[in-house]
């Protein structure tokens, strides 16, 4: 475990040197994610300002929404962005090279490649949450719901993102399929919270987890509700190792269709 | 007649090379109910709390207005600017300006071909299939509708193509063009009336998304509201406008292109 966790940071490390040294891009993804991740706040603030607080969410609210899901999305594709290069790993025959590898088949995998467009998700999402916490005047309290829940949050996202991608063991054309599967579970989790009651909440909580991203993060850290952090806690476990479980029993599907890919 | 007979034989040629990968019909389709389709749920929602009218709005019209955006996306005609970036970055564009075929003519075929089959499958099905949930709006049975959707839907792909190509066009000074792409495409995300349509825009907004470009490349989502009567001829001459200032600009800048590339043969 500790090997693994060493192993884990060491690539995270040389990833992010490697891409800091092509400085000018690597800064220009940085700023250019986070001016594009401003497009949706102002969305949801004109939603707020034209259709009104809808299940008691305020513009406030959907600030709160976009920095918890900017962070976990930022954390799980910059660091782990190996998981989101499965669908071509798996039809160029790359993954041959990581079945090789004597380490953690899916810490190799997830750490081989780092995406720096997603350091402009992390800065963006700290910066909406310190609007947020101005907004709502949070306390202390609140203030340490809010770094475990993002910590929570970027778990059920790697969660996600492992169930999603592994699909590209099962389905011949595995980029387009986990690319819609993608779309399905990212696009409710940007949506105002207020909007989701009855079937849709259960459905985008237990089913598929898009809420427990940043809707339910946002409502924990309002209403202060341990109810709620505790589900989402227990979800989280969940599906982190029924990801793994999944994965395990995908990468069994798996058959070399290798194109000369050794070392890329 | 000739250019006529390459341009129909490239999209030709696409459609059936798309017709033979089902997957990239998977992915169109499901992308559709991922986005299209739990937005409209979503939506269906919200009216219903706010007694079925926001903005003067109904449901019904906001349905279709984001359908036509989401149907019009499958067409994927943004792709363009990625497609000429890897040229650039590859090295390709040499071999391809080369080709006695002006390039950015051929690429742009290229993007209708390859979009064409999924967009024609799921705007057939998913017209039959939200009609059947919701039916039409009065504003889809007057007799303008369907011709000047027709000539939005054409001016809304020929100004996409050229918004698209100018930032795929920057590739040639600034290496990675995808920081440009996001601010680009965001923009005609919101002012195209994608999440937010256009009719619940703030007045601001609303005329940010008239005037831009922007708005202007989607302005097939204004069809099916009611001031589409008496708007369609000064939106359609906006469209216009802006087809021919950006077209001029991309000629422009792909002519200062041109002169950036060195050929190294190999």
């Amino acid at each position: 475990m500790n090997k693994d966790l060493r192993f884990t940071l060491y690539a995270i490390k040389k990833n992010i040197q490697n891409s800091a040294e092509l400085r000018g891009s690597f800064l220009m993804n940085i700023i250019g994610m986070a001016i594009n991740n401003s497009a949706f706040i102002l969305l949801w603030i004109f939603f707020v300002k034209s259709v009104g607080e809808i299940g008691g969410w305020t513009a406030a609210d959907i600030v709160g929404l976009q920095g918890f899901s900017a962070i976990s999305f930022g954390v799980v594709f910059s660091a782990f962005a190996g998981i989101r290069k499965l669908p071509d790993a798996v039809t160029s025959g790359a993954f041959d090279r990581f079945m090789l590898s004597p380490k953690n088949l899916l810490l190799r995998v997830s750490t081989s490649s780092f995406n720096p467009s997603a350091i402009g998700d992390i800065v963006f999402g700290i910066i909406c949450l310190i609007v947020y916490g101005f907004m709502i005047h949070i306390g202390w309290l609140q203030s340490m719901l809010i770094v475990a829940l993002i910590f929570i949050a970027s778990i059920v996202f790697f969660a996600a993102a492992v169930t999603i991608f592994s699909m590209s063991f099962y389905f011949m054309d595995a980029y387009s399929v986990t690319s819609g599967f993608f779309d399905m579970f990212m696009t409710p989790a940007l949506f105002d919270g207020g909007a989701f009651q009855g079937i849709m909440r259960f459905i985008f909580t237990f089913l598929i987890p898009s809420l427990l991203i940043g809707a339910l993060p946002v409502e924990i850290t309002k209403d202060i509700s341990i109810s709620k952090l505790v589900l989402v806690g227990v979800l989280a476990i969940l599906w982190f190792l029924l990801s793994i479980k999944i994965f395990n029993k995908a990468i069994k599907k798996y058959e070399s269709s290798n194109f000369m890919t050794f070392g890329n | 007649m000739k250019e006529i007979r390459l341009a129909n034989k490239i999209v030709k040629t696409l459609v059936k090379d798309r017709m033979q990968y089902p997957g990239r019909l998977v992915l169109d389709t499901f992308s559709m109910i991922a986005r299209c389709g739990v937005l409209l749920i979503l939506y269906w929602y919200v009216f219903k709390l706010n007694n079925g009218l926001i903005n003067g709005t109904t449901y019904i019209v906001v349905a279709w207005s984001m359908f036509f955006y989401f149907v019009f996306s499958i067409m994927r005609l943004r792709e363009i600017s990625r497609a000429i970036m890897q040229d650039v970055q590859t090295g390709n564009i040499e071999v391809l300006f080369c080709k006695p075929i002006s390039y950015l003519k051929y690429k742009m075929l290229w993007q209708i071909g390859s979009g064409l089959y999924s967009f024609l499958f799921v705007a057939f099905f998913g017209t039959i299939i939200l009609a059947l949930m919701i039916g039409f709006p009065s504003t889809m049975a007057i007799g303008i509708f369907l011709p000047t959707l027709l000539l939005s839907f054409l001016g809304a792909i020929i100004l996409s193509l050229i918004l698209y190509s100018i930032v795929g066009l920057l590739a040639f000074w600034i290496e990675d063009i995808n920081p440009i792409f996001w601010v680009v495409d965001k923009s005609v995300m919101i002012l195209g009336g994608s999440y937010l349509p256009v009719a619940l825009f703030p007045k601001f907004m609303y005329n940010l998304a008239l005037y831009s470009p922007f708005g202007a490349s989607q302005f097939i989502t204004h069809t099916v509201y009611d001031s589409w009567k008496t708007d369609w001829l000064m939106l359609t001459g906006l469209q216009l406008f802006w087809i021919v200032v950006l077209g001029l600009a991309m000629y422009l800048i792909f002519l200062s292109a041109r002169k950036k590339v060195s050929v190294n043969g190999g």
